[in-house]
């Protein structure tokens, strides 16, 4: 019955040739250095579950920011769990997909044939940070509130541009509910979006160009 | 790389794979025991230490210290090397530098060697930048000063609680241990004015919480109430006013039950019948509330501070003014409603509760005691007593 589910689904998605695609490929033998893109991809999985459920309760107004935190660690159901997980998340993450690069850089394995993963993995830690940033004003509390407004005016120091590039962060002079609604928006939108179309390709070409083989010394 | 370095590297890789393992299992399973150990780390995380608890935005106190986010420390720190008319240099030239290096670095690092020994310069430069990253993240981690700590509450009962400190000390003194207003005497400008109640049923269910914080934020300078947000000139964090609004709302509103632990925590606690009260369980709760509004530094009080035990029985133009035995100390006869030498009756408005100068009228005359301890030593015998009593009632 089973092989027969199977079969007629095979038949219809072409599931075996992924399965031959991706899975039972052969890859060189590599050390416990080369996990740290997939720890990379889980955390981001575990921030899009979490992110998920907070976002049902959180709200993105400075009037209502701060309680309706309150609310998910006091009142919802593991609410103070999701957001633990969410928080330390993030941290792990940066951590994670940091070492990752270093990883791929003291192996060498950027060159030829996986320049452009390795753009794509550039990429992919700005955007990392990205949503730190934007993600440490969502609470609407003094660290976050001071924090961000250290951090935008740090752009506001560029030359010609500063004070354009200060305004669009902030939405006008001062942070705002302006100011909450586009980081809020940049957070669960626009970074995520970048980030999901980056992984894609970023492991799309992991599976077809297959991972790097540990650097042999070759004097010895 | 030229053609042939291409070659021979696929060539070399195509070996490596050969000689190598299947995706499934042997890769997949490490990818899985990582993944299953962080999400044990990051629950552990969440439980045990938790996301730290912080005090509302408050855009008008910007004695806040502000702190980023760990992980940008160290541009942060970078920062303050470059002040002033450079400061561009380290906000746009090092970052930017940075992003090209990283983003271009497989177009202009063209040696096919990927063993580290081969390729020392790329080696050095990166471990020197990585070790200068964790260095400026430690500096700027120790150089921030610690948050001086401000009075914040997270929860209801929390903030009935605050609320009521907060009220007490700066809303007392005009409108009233229970905001039943009246004429305000003794202090400076308002001496008086005739005030409303502010807990009255019509005032509860007219205003919303809204309106209260606004009131107290800005003030109602036309009526004579001064600003007390921050924002405004006043010295309220806008957590202390949340929570005086949450306080008055809970415990004035009859449409709303208080939680029972907040009532607790609010209640002035009885005394037992033999009891001697002490300053610590007993005296200082009704002092906080009826008193320390005034007697707190730069009030008129002929320079009567009540803030400490110590304040309340030393300071003061006729100190003493409390004498331990004496039931003609000024405080006592002062709250008996008695115009003496010392000054008119207290508080001045209103009368505290009879209960209330009991509690009181028996702490001076118990001695005075700070602590429960020194209060259980001066009681009368009670506990010792009673049971032996009773066994020799039983055992003949
Ligand atoms: C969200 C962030 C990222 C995710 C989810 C991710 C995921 C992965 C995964 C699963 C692999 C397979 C091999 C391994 O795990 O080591 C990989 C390989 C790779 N990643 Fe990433 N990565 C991320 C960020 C980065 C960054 C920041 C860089 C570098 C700047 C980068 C560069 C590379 C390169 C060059 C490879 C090929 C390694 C090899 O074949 O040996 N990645 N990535």
């Amino acid at each position: 019955m089973a092989v027969k589910v199977v079969n007629w689904l095979d038949e219809r998605l072409g599931l075996l040739s992924i399965y031959n695609l991706v899975f039972d490929r052969k890859v060189p033998k590599v050390n416990w250095w080369f996990t740290l893109g997939s720890a990379s991809l889980f955390l981001f999985v575990v921030q899009g579950i979490t992110g998920v459920f907070l976002s049902v309760y959180y709200v993105p107004d400075p009037e209502k920011a701060y309680s309706s935190i309150q609310y998910i660690m006091n009142g919802v159901a593991f609410g103070w769990l999701i957001r633990g997980i969410h928080h330390w998340g993030a941290t792990l993450m940066v951590i994670f997909v940091f070492i990752h690069m270093l990883r791929t850089f003291f192996m060498g394995a950027y060159k030829y044939p996986r320049e452009i993963t390795w753009v794509t993995g550039v990429v992919l830690l700005l955007a990392t940070l990205g949503m730190g940033f934007t993600g440490y004003l969502l609470p609407w509390n003094q660290r976050a509130y001071w924090a961000t407004t250290v951090g935008t005016a740090i752009a506001g120091t560029v030359p010609v541009v500063g004070d354009f590039i200060l305004r669009i962060l902030r939405g006008g002079n001062d942070l705002s509910a302006v100011t909450l609604a586009r980081f809020f928006s940049v957070h669960i939108w626009f970074l995520p979006v970048v980030i999901v179309g980056l992984i894609s390709v970023h492991m799309y070409l992991v599976v077809r160009l297959g991972i790097s083989s540990e650097p042999k010394d070759e004097a010895e | 790389m030229n053609e042939e370095q291409k070659q021979a590297y696929l060539e070399d890789y195509k070996q490596e794979k050969e000689k190598g393992v299947k995706f499934y299992p042997d890769i997949i399973y490490k990818d899985l025991i990582v993944a299953f150990a962080l999400f044990l780390l990051l629950v552990g995380l969440a439980i045990y230490v938790g996301v730290a608890a912080e005090p509302p935005a408050d855009p008008s106190d910007s004695s806040y210290i502000p702190r980023p986010e760990w992980y940008f420390l160290f541009l942060f720190q970078l920062l303050k090397y470059f002040p002033g008319q450079i400061e561009w240099v380290g906000t746009v030239i090092i970052p930017t530098i940075a992003v090209l290096a990283l983003l271009l670095l497989p177009f202009y690092d063209r040696s096919p060697f990927r063993h580290w020994k081969k390729r020392k310069v790329a080696t050095a430069i990166m471990s020197i930048v990585v070790i200068g990253m964790v260095a400026l993240t430690v500096l700027a981690a120790v150089s921030t000063p610690p948050q001086e700590e401000v009075a914040f509450a997270t929860t209801i009962t929390d903030k009935i609680v605050l609320g009521q400190d907060v009220y007490s000390i700066h809303c007392v003194e005009c409108h009233g241990a229970e905001g039943e207003g009246g004429e305000i005497v003794g202090v400076e400008g308002l001496e008086g004015v005739f005030l409303k109640s502010i807990s009255s049923q019509d005032e509860m269910y007219t205003r919303s919480d809204d309106t209260f914080f606004a009131i107290i934020d800005y003030g109602q300078p036309d009526l004579g109430m001064p600003p007390y947000g921050l924002g405004y000139g006043g010295e309220l964090t806008r957590g202390e006013i949340d929570a005086i609004v949450n306080f008055m709302r809970y415990t004035w509103d009859d449409r709303v039950e208080i939680p029972e632990e907040a009532a607790q925590a609010g209640a002035i606690p009885e005394l037992g019948p033999n009891e001697i009260p002490s300053y610590e369980v007993h005296i200082e709760p009704i002092v906080k509330r009826y008193c320390v509004s005034c007697h707190r530094p730069g009030k008129k009080n002929n320079n009567y501070l009540m803030r400490s035990f110590q304040e309340t029985m030393e300071t003061g133009d006729n100190a003493p003014n409390v004498i331990p035995g004496d039931l003609n100390s000024n405080n006592i006869l002062m709250m008996n409603r008695q115009e003496i030498e010392a000054g008119g009756p207290m508080p001045p408005t209103r009368a505290l509760k009879p209960e209330l100068i009991v509690i009181f009228e028996k702490w001076v005359l118990g001695g005075a005691p700070e602590t429960a301890e020194e209060a259980a030593a001066l009681s009368p015998t009670e506990e010792p007593t009673a049971p032996i009593t009773e066994e020799t009632e039983v055992s003949p």
